[in-house]
């Protein structure tokens, strides 16, 4: 497949679409992220038991619940490559940034699922108040977009590493924090009848930022 | 090795002159000592980032390891000056607010960065070979520095902070005492060679271990 611009996007569509086949196959990583959340929801509200009135524990808890089922299976998407040793063939058919950018997409799908699923399981288990959904899924949306660029970005990364799967968060963890800490402040806002503005313009900039740095940086992931 | 004793000396004088002839901020009474300590600290934590960061693209471009020997180095300096950062502001916030940490912005910043240094040098350790080494580490340096200028910059100004303004104010002035300021400015340069003179050696052990190992 030649790696000419005008040909990037089939390239990337085709690295999509042989990620979602593949996740649908085995349904290792999505299984594994919904149970997660599930089970950590669970263990959240039976503990604490309904909050409608705490929207700063409402915020903090969703939040945290999203991002450590996202770490529980985000790098997979270039583990299963190191493990089952296919990288090398999927380099022959596209380029770095390609390969990097199909599974990018299939990252933000991949959170789309797990966010229709823990949302609303999460909004109906806490007895949360209801959301603004405008700002509600702005704040949602612009911290998916980081998260998955992150993550894909340290999930090459640690794919190439001798211990990747205990790696992966706490890596990962560093670059996601201004995320948690603007995705926390929006939600909660949300809630309260405050602007978003602030948190969203963070959230996006730093999105765009760390999905332009990937760009730079996708090239040099695999040399030999 | 004059270096090293010239850096020892003016840190010494400077600390020396910094606690017996300047004043103490009214507010702030005897705490206002750990500034000549805590912000030259900080000012390495990030300048050691930076240095790290930079030498990881030209790592990237070049692939010359000597790079990398600068950016690995400045890792591991810049966790220490951070570390230093950590626990001085943090006894200063106990004396001032009370408790050791606050989760206040600025000390959530600092915390943050300490995480991405630990990250980083923990990245280096778990990657196999040389070349490999260095340009996923290099990789990891500058995406991890995107998350700086948001954590330093930007979330300390939109979170409401108990922290004292920062040197430069948004007026873009130095309000200091002309004292306190000179014997802090004088802080600031001991502190950045005391931080050059480190990375050298640093970057020259790393040589000899790699000289060694061939």
């Amino acid at each position: 497949m030649p790696n000419g611009a005008s040909s990037s996007w089939p390239a990337v569509w085709a690295i999509l679409r042989k990620e979602c086949r593949s996740e649908w196959r085995t349904r290792y990583g999505l299984n594994a992220a919904l149970l997660f959340a599930v089970t950590s929801l669970t263990a959240v509200t039976f503990a604490a038991g309904p909050l409608p009135d705490r929207t700063d524990l409402l915020s903090a808890l969703l939040w945290i619940t999203l991002l450590f089922a996202a770490l529980s299976s985000m790098s997979h998407a270039f583990v299963r490559e190191t493990e089952s040793r296919t990288l090398l063939m999927l380099r022959l058919v596209a380029s770095p940034t390609q390969i990097a950018l199909g599974k990018l997409l299939f990252n933000l799908l991949f959170l789309g699922v797990v966010l229709a699923v823990t949302v609303p399981l999460f909004l109906l288990l806490t007895a949360a108040p209801p959301v603004r959904w405008g700002p509600f899924a702005l704040v949602l949306g612009l911290g998916s977009v980081a998260l998955a660029a992150s993550s894909t970005l340290v999930g090459a990364v640690i794919a190439q590493s001798r211990s990747r799967g205990a790696l992966f968060a706490g890596v990962s963890l560093p670059l996601l924090l201004p995320v948690l800490a603007a995705g926390v402040s929006g939600t909660r806002a949300q809630w309260d009848g405050l602007p978003v503005g602030a948190d969203a313009r963070l959230l996006g900039a730093y999105a765009v930022a760390l999905f332009g740095a990937s760009l730079l940086l996708y090239d040099h992931l695999w040399e030999d | 090795m004059i270096w090293r004793w010239g850096i020892f000396l003016w840190i010494a004088a400077t600390m020396t002159a910094s606690l017996l002839w300047a004043p103490l901020v009214p507010v702030l009474g005897e705490t206002t000592r750990v500034l000549y300590f805590h912000i030259p600290a900080a000012w390495v934590t990030v300048l050691a980032l930076g240095w790290s960061m930079i030498h990881s693209a030209l790592y990237l471009w070049k692939r010359d390891l000597h790079h990398d020997d600068h950016a690995a180095a400045a890792a591991e300096l810049g966790l220490v000056f951070c570390i230093a950062a950590t626990v001085s502001g943090s006894l200063w916030a106990k004396s001032m607010w009370g408790s050791y940490w606050n989760w206040d912005p600025r000390e959530t910043s600092i915390f943050f960065i300490l995480l991405l240094y630990g990250a980083y040098l923990a990245l280096r350790g778990s990657i196999e070979g040389d070349e490999r080494r260095a340009r996923l580490s290099a990789v990891y340096s500058i995406a991890a520095f995107v998350a700086v200028p948001p954590l330093i910059f930007v979330v300390p100004r939109i979170y409401a902070t108990l922290h004292p303004d920062p040197i430069i104010n948004a007026s873009g002035k130095v309000d200091m005492n002309p004292a306190i300021r000179t014997g802090f400015l004088c802080m600031l340069v001991g502190f950045t060679f005391l931080y050059a003179w480190l990375q050298v050696l640093r970057v020259r052990v790393s040589r000899l271990e790699r000289r060694l190992a061939i």
